[in-house]
């Protein structure tokens, strides 16, 4: 099911998983997620604790470190599969865009 | 001026928005929400202002948890780390409001949200309509037959079961009207957000739905126990409103240990259990002691009788026998009998009058004795006349360990003598018996006769028992 889920990301897994690149806790996640994309994606508390809590049963983050209520995690082998597998088929799709609009180019 | 304020909460689990919106009305006439209880909501004074609400669920949330778990406690500090401060909890909603108008909501993907609803509803809702349901249904075990069959007489016959019918059908319908108007918002909001849009508003209908039930129900509750009140019906009106008032008893007193085992601090397990075993012992001991009450003190017995009696021969005769008898064995035989005993019985409901009469005798000193019962059923409806005729004539087989002992059923007679529509004798098997069913239009007697009788004393009988011109 939840690999299933993962098939794909969305635009808030998609940057949940970048920013565990380094770990970072949660309010570091909505932190950098605002700044990294000026704004355009911001990612609401309810649904980063649900996000974080799936990613977790799906083993793509780890908890490294809980200080008081704060907890921190990164991304694992798994994870940064799907980060890497998500960032291809966004390279596909753009390669895509690239070849179609050459070609309507190249037509006479 | 009150500082706290209490009100009825109708909102079901999933409907967050209308939560939200309603709480940020309240605090804008300046009432914010200090706790939500299962049924009352709990709301401080405050000055009035322009405050966010907005929910979210936490599958770990329980109110038999003795504190908010770690998942809660992490949600909270995601939660404030965004600007929203937690209010509170009601079963897995947990409720966070804010005043900074740019804060990021707190749900920010429409699909998580919407499983995680469901995943709460799949928990705490939909387990307890199930068995409501099914409690609705075993409660309604003799009139839902009768009203899928259209049985009239087993509907309206008595009031017992037109008023429980009458409390059963709207509970049903509102109970599967909320029930399926969750199945059908989660399926309208599934493909509301595969469309790219939001979860659908829950709409006021189940709100609205839940009150016109209370309303409904109050009703006819005040009308059964007026109507029991002016048939003499004392006892069973009695037992309802005990039965009731010790109903919501229970539940307090449940609510009670569940919250004093959370002060305490025992698991959330230990919780649980505490709590079932106190409602089974609370439950036998209001509930059982009630039933054993009334029917130790013969509470719903419908016989009234003469008062005063004396004893003699070992047996209780009146000392006074009633008089509002319509035919006595006297009226029939002639005879005067000294030491009588009469009963009246009234069971009749609404649609249906049904008076029965008992009469017992000795024969002069003893120790033979005698007796005259009939019962005088009266509507004015022809098709439920109809229906009862059906269900009183009905062929009865008398079982005994599931083995038929006997077939009771009537067999249609000349009814001449009887000055009657129709009349029906009772045999069991082949053999006649003198237990008859007369019929007239409006009136049904079903009269047995406990001495020997003539075919001479019939029309006299009849006479008295048949509807007035």
């Amino acid at each position: 099911m939840a690999r299933e889920k993962f098939q794909t990301l969305t635009e808030p897994m998609f940057y949940i998983l970048l920013c565990l690149r380094e770990e970072c806790c949660g309010a570091d996640i909505m932190a950098r997620v605002a700044a990294l994309t000026q704004g355009r994606v911001s990612i609401g508390p309810g649904t980063l604790y649900n996000l974080l809590d799936s990613f977790q049963s799906s083993e793509m983050i780890r908890e490294t470190s809980v200080s008081g209520r704060k907890r921190s995690y990164l991304i694992t082998d798994k994870g940064r599969a799907a980060l890497e597998a998500e960032y291809r088929r966004l390279q596909v799709l753009t390669e895509d865009y690239r070849t179609y609009l050459g070609e309507r180019r190249l037509l006479p | 001026m009150r500082d706290t304020r209490y009100r009825w909460n109708t909102f079901l689990l999933y409907d967050y928005r209308g939560v939200e919106d309603h709480l940020s009305a309240m605090a804008a006439k300046g009432w914010r929400l200090e706790k939500a209880g299962n049924t009352f909501w709990k709301y401080r004074r405050a000055e009035p202002a322009q405050v966010r609400y907005a929910v979210t669920y936490s599958d770990s949330a329980s109110q038999f948890n003795p504190e908010p778990t770690e998942d809660q406690l992490s949600l909270a500090e995601l939660c404030a780390a965004a600007g929203w401060e937690k209010v509170c909890g009601w079963f897995q909603m947990q409720i966070f409001s804010t005043e900074d108008p740019a804060a990021v909501p707190l749900e920010t993907d429409e699909a998580l949200r919407l499983e995680g609803i469901h995943r709460s509803m799949k928990k705490n809702f939909l387990p307890a309509n199930v068995v409501l349901l099914l409690l609705l249904l075993f409660v309604g075990r003799d009139f839902l037959p009768a009203l899928v069959t259209w049985d009239l007489y087993g509907m309206l016959g008595s009031n017992a079961s037109l008023f429980s019918g009458a409390i059963l059908l709207p509970t049903l319908l509102v109970e599967l009207y909320i029930f399926s108007g969750y199945f059908l918002w989660l399926r309208r909001s599934r493909r509301s957000v595969e469309d790219g849009g939001a979860c659908l508003p829950a709409g006021r209908g189940y709100r609205r739905a839940n009150l016109a039930l209370w309303v409904c129900v109050s009703v006819i509750v005040a009308v059964y126990l007026l109507l029991e009140l002016s048939q003499g019906g004392r006892g069973p009106a009695l037992y309802f409103v005990l039965y009731m008032a010790f109903y919501f008893l229970l539940v307090s007193l449940l609510r009670l240990t569940t919250a004093l085992l959370r002060k305490w601090k025992v698991s959330k397990t230990a919780n649980m259990a505490g709590t079932l075993i106190v409602d089974f012992v609370l439950a036998f001991a209001l509930i059982g002691g009630l039933t054993s009450m009334a029917l130790n003190h013969d509470w719903f017995s419908p016989a009234s009788g003469s008062g005063e009696t004396y004893e003699y021969r070992g047996q209780h005769w009146d000392v006074s026998p009633r008089r509002d008898f319509p035919l006595t064995m006297a009226d029939v035989t002639g005879e005067e009998y000294g030491h009588v005993s009469r009963e009246i019985y009234d069971r009749g409901s609404l649609f249906v009058s049904n008076r029965g009469y008992r009469e017992y005798a000795l024969l002069g000193d003893g120790p033979k004795t005698c007796s005259l019962s009939y019962s005088i059923y009266e509507t004015k409806f022809p098709r439920l006349q109809e229906s009862m005729l059906e269900d009183l004539l009905e062929v009865d087989e008398i079982k005994f360990h599931g083995m038929t002992v006997v077939t009771r059923r009537y067999v249609p007679e000349d009814p001449a003598p009887w000055g009657a529509e129709a009349a029906y004798r009772l045999y069991y098997e082949e053999d006649p018996t003198d237990s008859w069913f007369l019929v007239w239009p409006g009136r049904a007697v079903g009269i047995s006769f406990g001495f020997v009788y003539t075919e001479e004393q019939l029309p006299r009988v009849a006479a008295r028992l048949k509807p007035e011109a």
